[in-house]
């Protein structure tokens, strides 16, 4: 990770604004509940769909200073951070007895918090020297967290972590619809890839903030288009869901594409390979 | 079989610092490996913990039921199978394909082999391919791994499962894929600190950075500590709820 291993290059878009967005994320992923069978779905993904844009900008912050082990490292890890936390926080919610509401703020507080003890571990035992590497991993664990609870209430279409019937229809909960059925192994590399490939891709000397994160964007929502695909036995709302999971998918791959050309010298189309060796 | 809560964070501890241990056994060669300029295996410690970690929790789950050192024993021999045969098909690409002696730069002779190493290092690189002492000490590492995924798995199960699906010996499906998907990933988050902590790569047990294995340990030991306080958050009974 030599070719970046001096902290980040230009900020066109503030850390602050991105964490907004986070937030938002975690926001339309709390409407879920009241919106019905379709809207709820649709909202939860797309909230994922923001905390996958937030994790890859904290991403490009931390790993900009070379972790030495490289990017997809610490993908995995926040993911799996993520996890511990999500399903112990979802889960206790219900364990607890508490409102199943409360289950995905439990649960990206618990990522946090571990994600916060794991990187003052790397930095005082480890002795990593990475100035924003606490700050980073718990932020990148709680995007994790929410991009992980999104993506499992967009599939159950609940919080609950066991089934429950609101309004006559019956909700499979986490466990059944995520957890059984394995999706949950799918989300952890799934969402690893979506949240670690931008900067994995981009980085270098010439990486620009804004070209990385609307690779971000087309990563997040292919996750989103998939994540519809899953849900086709839990969820009415599936077909929505890739759809406009697909849709966005283009839209921002295209831009993806053109940004890169135009930050290119020049584009050009080798070809095939030619039939004789040149002299 | 109830697992009570303390046996619990204990045994996910243990499992995530048996897990931690190990990665420091497996020559984990980076970037560097992976053109044949170092030696290990070419790629990071992150996928070689997704390869032998989840072909260890898949054997450990498949004997569910079973006595505990069945578990652990078919974790470990999964683990350490998918590392070996990772080590093998690395080295017949070395070996066959780039064309180059597997050989470490960081001993002189090989500890276990006595073969002399340092005349057939290429100049400029830290090595090539997978001598013996790294494949012996990549197989140890996958089964630490192993061990540590089954045992955190074991207890996760025994502590989940409903008891009607034990005593009429089946498999409390949900619980297996809660227990699997946890032990997962304090997998996952023991061999990046664990990778953190060799700085990304290392050759095995006869490298000079296996020394720093004790500040891992511990790293891994509070990490582990705390996933395991958390798992108690997954107990019906526990905390006084269900």
């Amino acid at each position: 990770m030599s070719v970046a291993a001096g902290g980040p290059g230009g900020v066109a878009i503030s850390p602050a604004k991105i964490l907004g967005l986070g937030l938002l994320g975690l926001i339309l992923i709390y409407t879920t509940p009241f919106l019905g069978p379709v809207f709820g779905p649709l909202l939860a993904a797309i909230g994922a769909v923001l905390a996958i844009i937030w994790g890859a900008d904290t991403i490009r912050r931390v790993a900009s200073y070379g972790l030495g082990t490289g990017v997809p490292s610490i993908g995995y890890m926040s993911l799996a951070i993520a996890i511990v936390g999500s399903i112990a926080g979802i889960a206790g919610a219900s364990v607890l007895k508490l409102d199943p509401l409360l289950g995905p703020i439990f649960g990206f507080i618990l990522a946090v918090v571990l994600g916060a003890i794991v990187a003052v571990l790397c930095k005082t035992l480890l002795k990593m020297k990475i100035p924003i590497l606490i700050r980073g991993t718990a932020e990148l664990s709680g995007a994790a967290a929410l991009s992980v609870i999104g993506f499992s209430a967009a599939i159950a279409g609940t919080f609950s972590f066991a089934p429950i019937i609101v309004g006559g229809t019956l909700y499979l909960g986490i466990e059944q619809a995520v957890i059984s059925t394995g999706f949950i192994a799918l989300l952890f590399i799934l969402n690893t890839m979506a949240i670690q490939h931008p900067f994995n891709a981009c980085l270098g000397p010439d990486e620009d903030q804004v070209r990385t994160l609307k690779l971000s964007v087309a990563t997040g929502f292919i996750a989103m288009a998939i994540v519809g695909l899953l849900s086709v036995y839990t969820s009415k709302a599936w077909w929505l869901v890739t759809l406009i999971g697909a849709i966005a998918w283009f839209i921002a791959i295209r831009e993806f594409i053109d940004a890169s050309k135009e930050s290119a010298a020049s584009v050009k189309w080798t070809g095939l390979w030619p039939k004789h060796e040149e002299e | 079989m109830v697992i009570d809560p303390y046996t619990l964070i204990a045994a996910v501890t243990v499992g995530g610092v048996l897990v931690g241990g190990g990665v420091h056994f497996i020559p984990v060669g980076g970037a560097p490996a992976a053109i044949a300029t170092a030696t290990g295996v070419g790629t990071g410690t992150a996928m070689l913990a997704a390869g032998s970690g989840m072909t260890g929790l898949i054997t450990a789950a498949a004997l569910t039921g079973q006595a505990p050192w069945l578990i652990l024993a078919s974790g470990a021999v999964g683990s350490m199978l998918m590392i070996c045969i990772t080590m093998l098909v690395g080295n017949l690409v070395y070996v066959f394909g780039v064309g180059c002696v597997p050989v470490s730069a960081k001993v002189d002779t090989d500890p276990i082999t006595k073969l002399p190493q340092e005349k057939f290092v290429t100049p400029g690189t830290e090595g090539h391919g997978l001598p013996t002492v790294c494949y012996v000490s990549g197989t140890i590492g996958g089964a630490l791994g192993g061990i540590g995924g089954g045992l955190v798995y074991w207890a996760l199960y025994g502590a989940l499962a409903n008891p009607i699906f034990t005593l009429a010996n089946r498999t409390d499906l949900s619980a297996a894929m809660v227990a699997g998907i946890f032990a997962l990933s304090v997998f996952f988050v023991n061999a990046v600190i664990a990778s953190y902590n060799i700085g990304g790569t290392i050759e095995g047990f006869h490298d000079p950075k296996f020394k720093r294995i004790p500040r891992g340990i511990v790293a891994c030991l509070i990490a582990s500590l705390v996933a395991g306080i958390f798992s108690l958050f997954l107990l019906p009974g526990f905390l006084g709820g269900i």
